[in-house]
């Protein structure tokens, strides 16, 4: 482990590092802590020196800004190639990135190509008795999985919202590098990007969200969870990924990384597994409140309030008990 | 073309509580029940798909699982795959994404598939790793998390739309051979059709011996399975579901989640 390093591969967009991008580097800090490996980023991109800079600045670490002549946005076969290229320069123990759509698009090719360790979503390192453990979320977030790598070199995603990225700002700013590094893709080409739904405004309005879960069982009882969302002002009603899949709320709401990251009071989660997908979309909710039959769903962990009980027959009770109160 | 699809075998955890399916080397005793993976039923399902819209086109399915797992191969021939091959395992348990990886790449090197397809991750481990390994140990292309697809130029590329952060999509096109994992909610996957199903029950699939294969180490090894941590506080609330309803109510109205003057509304 001696004398090796971690490089961070640092999300970004629109010249600014990403949220995620600081979390993994922040997680790299800590795995760093227990060997002393030094870390650094890479930042890979047409215009890499201002994301490069704040990193040098804020978290101060050097960067190296590797400019990609046009690459206007993420390719994966390019952040493969350049990376595997700088691996066998700097041979360090450790690549971390964030387990984003760009990180979990590259990793695990990275890591077949080296024959590297391949660790995803990424939610907590610990060390014990000279070994690193990473532990990941599985079954949905219902256990926790504890891996150990045993290759030389350890790819590591870390889940966004799993590591608190502060940085005092007190460091000494690190260096940074510009090499530009010529890499047309030759086996895809990217086409740009193409909006979303339009994000549901309510949600990010509303003060308090209901939303429905695959437990909801039925189409139908959605009108249960309509109904408890119409007992609150400024509420709005929104949904996991897998009721969005069938067809019974469009896509726009969504809650989840992939959707939209909401923020009410009260959030009532209703039917809801708990994937850590969902629960990162959830993560500054004042109070959570989940509804679930399954007294071992992981939404439970998450939530500052657990009734387990059939949604079905919960909601119409608690309504009742609503309209009967003085 | 020729396609493959790949699909992983989970231990239903509603049927069979308990970390079970990550127990490494369990030896398979024929009691656990499997069935397809959730995210690789939708890969299947875009599979199908583009054997139907083109014509002369052939779909094989390879799982690596256990013996006892092999029914998850007779459901992917119910919903109309052409050839199932079963990369046999000895021992039930946790294998290495990078092993599985190697041993479906070593059956599909010798076939020339123009497309792999599957889930973009297993519903169990979620790593979402053995699709976009097999594209590099194949040295093709990979689009993960795809959302939609169409084979353009009589099979020699696909465009694809993946899904990124905040509902967004990235589009792309890739040459042929690709590797494509699947994100759900791409497709609704159909059910076996029976008579196929029955057809498929008295097919015996190809079977390859992983242990006779070249193996790798797996890099990583499964150390133990854990219950996760508390997030929040998560006072879990006891009584008859009226008396819980009581409480959260109290403790909404405490925390002025509740507005007051419920009955000041019209």
């Amino acid at each position: 482990m001696q004398n090796r390093s971690i490089l961070i591969v640092a999300d970004h967009a629109q010249d600014k590092v990403k949220p995620a991008g600081y979390e993994a580097i922040a997680c790299a800090l800590q795995l760093g802590s227990f060997h002393q490996l030094r870390v650094l980023a890479v930042v890979i991109g047409d215009q890499p020196e201002l994301p490069a800079q704040e990193i040098a600045q804020k978290a101060g670490l050097d960067v190296i800004a590797a400019q990609t002549p046009g690459l206007a946005a993420y390719n994966g076969e390019l952040y493969r190639a350049v990376l595997s290229n700088l691996l066998d320069e700097l041979d360090p123990a450790y690549v971390c990135a964030a387990h984003s759509s760009q990180g979990a698009d590259f990793a695990p090719g990275l890591a077949a190509r080296r024959g590297a360790a391949c660790i995803t979503a990424l939610e907590r390192v610990s060390f014990d008795a000279d070994r690193v453990i990473f532990s990941r979320g599985a079954s949905g977030g219902k256990l926790v999985a504890e891996l150990i790598s045993t290759a030389r070199l350890t790819v590591i995603t870390v889940q966004p919202g799993a590591f608190r990225s502060e940085f005092d700002n007190s460091s000494t700013p690190g260096s940074i590098e510009v090499r530009t590094v010529q890499f047309q893709p030759k086996r895809s080409r990217s086409l740009g990007f193409k909006p979303g739904p339009a994000g549901d405004k309510g949600l990010s309005e509303a003060r308090v969200i209901v939303a429905a879960g695959r437990g909801i069982g039925k189409l139908e009882n959605l009108s249960l969870i309509r109904d408890l969302a119409a007992a609150f002002p400024r509420s709005a009603v929104g949904g996991s990924r897998p009721v969005c899949d069938m067809g019974w709320l469009e896509y726009k709401s969504q809650i989840g990384l992939t959707g939209a990251t909401v923020s009410p009071e009260l959030y009532i989660a209703c039917g809801i597994s708990g994937t850590a997908q969902h629960v990162a979309g959830i993560r500054d909710a004042g109070f959570v409140v989940a509804i679930n039959s399954d007294p071992n769903a992981a939404i439970f962990n998450a939530a500052d309030l657990c009734i387990v009980e059939d949604l079905t027959t919960f909601i119409p009770t608690l309504l009742a008990a609503l309209h009967k109160q003085p | 073309m020729k396609l493959l699809v790949c699909v992983k075998p989970v231990v239903d955890l509603e049927t069979m509580p308990g970390p079970h399916y990550l127990r490494s080397g369990s030896s398979g005793n024929g009691t656990t029940r499997y069935r397809i993976n959730n995210f690789d039923e939708f890969a299947l399902e875009e599979g199908l798909r583009i054997k139907e819209a083109c014509p002369g086109t052939t779909l094989d399915v390879i799982t690596v699982a256990p013996q006892n797992a092999g029914s998850v191969l007779t459901r992917a021939l119910g919903m109309g795959a052409d050839h199932a091959i079963h990369v046999l395992l000895e021992l039930e348990g946790y294998v290495s994404p990078s092993v599985v990886a190697h041993l479906i790449t070593q059956r599909a090197k010798e076939a020339g598939y123009n497309l792999i397809l599957a889930g973009v991750m297993a519903e169990d481990d979620m790593h979402a790793q053995v699709g976009p390994m097999i594209a590099e140990l194949l040295s093709v292309p990979v689009a993960t998390a795809v959302v939609h697809q169409a084979v353009l130029d009589e099979g020699r590329a696909v465009y694809v739309e993946r899904e990124i952060e905040g509902g967004e999509r990235e589009a792309l096109e890739l040459v042929l051979p690709a590797v494509l994992t699947v994100q759900t909610g791409i497709n609704r996957p159909r059910y076996p059709s029976l008579s196929k199903y029955l057809r498929a029950k008295k097919q015996q699939p190809e079977t390859i011996h992983a242990a006779a294969q070249r193996a790798i180490d797996p890099p990583e090894t499964l150390l133990r399975v854990t219950e996760p941590q508390k997030l929040r506080t998560g006072l879990i609330l006891e009584g008859t579901p009226e008396e819980k309803a009581t409480r959260l109510l109290g403790i909404l109205r405490e925390k002025a989640l509740i507005p007051e003057e419920r009955h000041a509304e019209p």
